[in-house]
């Protein structure tokens, strides 16, 4: 039996799910950060299905403009996490509910 | 036999995926990310994508994994204590929204008329460039200056505050302060510059400690 496109869907979901979850239960910010790649890595799993099952390219260079801006992303988020870190000594996201550094 | 692949690389993306949230230390959260990015690569595999297979491993696995762990060691994060649960009153809602969440898979799984897959050049690298060379121009273009953009921002982040003052012009080789920088006797508008040979004697001008600039 071939893998159906719907398994892949559903593979997707779940693990984007677990990504949200994360997202929500974490306090440490670099946690966050890791449950949104996470997030990032299921949506381009369906991207790369369907990309794989209506024979069309542009899903796959749409994963790779999706990898550009998790690289950017984390370049950028991990600026922002050492400078609070610096400023607050804690990564607790509770703790940096007040934006002003 | 894919089917058997799938099952194996869709459990294991799982398995890695529910550590990440349940581990309390941020770098087994990472560890475990990475297995759920080699089980994505492999699944990318089976989908016929060996290029973005490939850049899987070495953008996100790679570069990507090893800039979070290097924070994480750099800030030397300690375990997360047990802490009091402030999402009580959520509890209801994410029983409901995991029902929904089943309810579409489900559907999903039954309703979703699958087409047959077909054996394709579609995913490999040379078509890929070709796309994203011609077509695609503009978008590849636009994530270069999306990079460029990125970089400058963590660098702008990242830096510690500027030792010296705005006004002050810092030349390689041949340093020149303002003299209102260097001698609290001149006055402001004072635009006559000092000039210094390095580092060193820069500092040794404004009056910084070179050891305590060396130990930050």
């Amino acid at each position: 039996m071939e893998p159906q496109l719907s398994w892949y869907l559903a593979l997707s979901a779940v693990l984007f799910t677990i990504g949200v979850t994360g997202v929500i239960i974490k306090r440490n910010v670099i946690a966050m950060f890791m449950c949104i790649e996470l997030m990032l890595n299921a949506v381009n799993l369906t991207f790369v299905a369907f990309a794989s099952f209506f024979q069309d390219v542009i899903g796959q260079l749409f994963v790779f403009i999706v990898m550009t801006v998790a690289a950017a992303e984390a370049a950028v988020g991990l600026g922002i996490i050492i400078a609070i870190f610096r400023n607050r000594e804690s990564l607790d996201v509770d703790e940096a509910s007040i934006l002003k550094l | 036999m894919l089917a058997l692949l799938f099952i194996l690389f869709a459990g294991m993306a799982i398995g890695c995926a529910l550590a990440v949230v349940a581990q309390r230390n941020p770098l087994y959260s990472a560890i475990s990310l990475v297995g759920v990015f080699i089980s994505l690569a492999c699944l990318y595999v089976t989908l016929a994508a060996p290029f973005i297979a490939a850049v899987q491993v070495i953008v996100y696995a790679g570069a990507i994994m090893v800039l979070v762990v290097f924070v994480i060691m750099l800030l030397n994060v300690e375990q997360e204590e047990r802490g009091r649960n402030r999402l009580k009153f959520l509890v209801p809602t994410a029983i409901v929204l995991a029902g929904v969440l089943i309810a579409e898979v489900a559907f999903m799984l039954f309703s979703v008329n699958n087409p047959t897959p077909a054996v394709s050049n579609i995913g490999l690298t040379s078509s890929i460039g070709t796309q994203l060379f011609t077509r695609y121009l503009l978008p590849f273009e636009i994530t270069s200056i999306l990079l460029l953009m990125a970089i400058v921002g963590a660098m702008t982040l990242a830096r510690r505050g500027g030792l010296l003052s705005a006004d002050a012009r810092v030349i390689p080789g041949a340093q020149q302060l303002p003299r209102s920088l260097v001698d609290p006797r001149a006055t402001p508008d004072d635009l006559r510059l000092v000039e210094t040979d390095s580092t060193v004697e820069a500092g040794r001008l404004l009056g910084i400690d070179q050891r305590n600039t060396q130990k930050d």
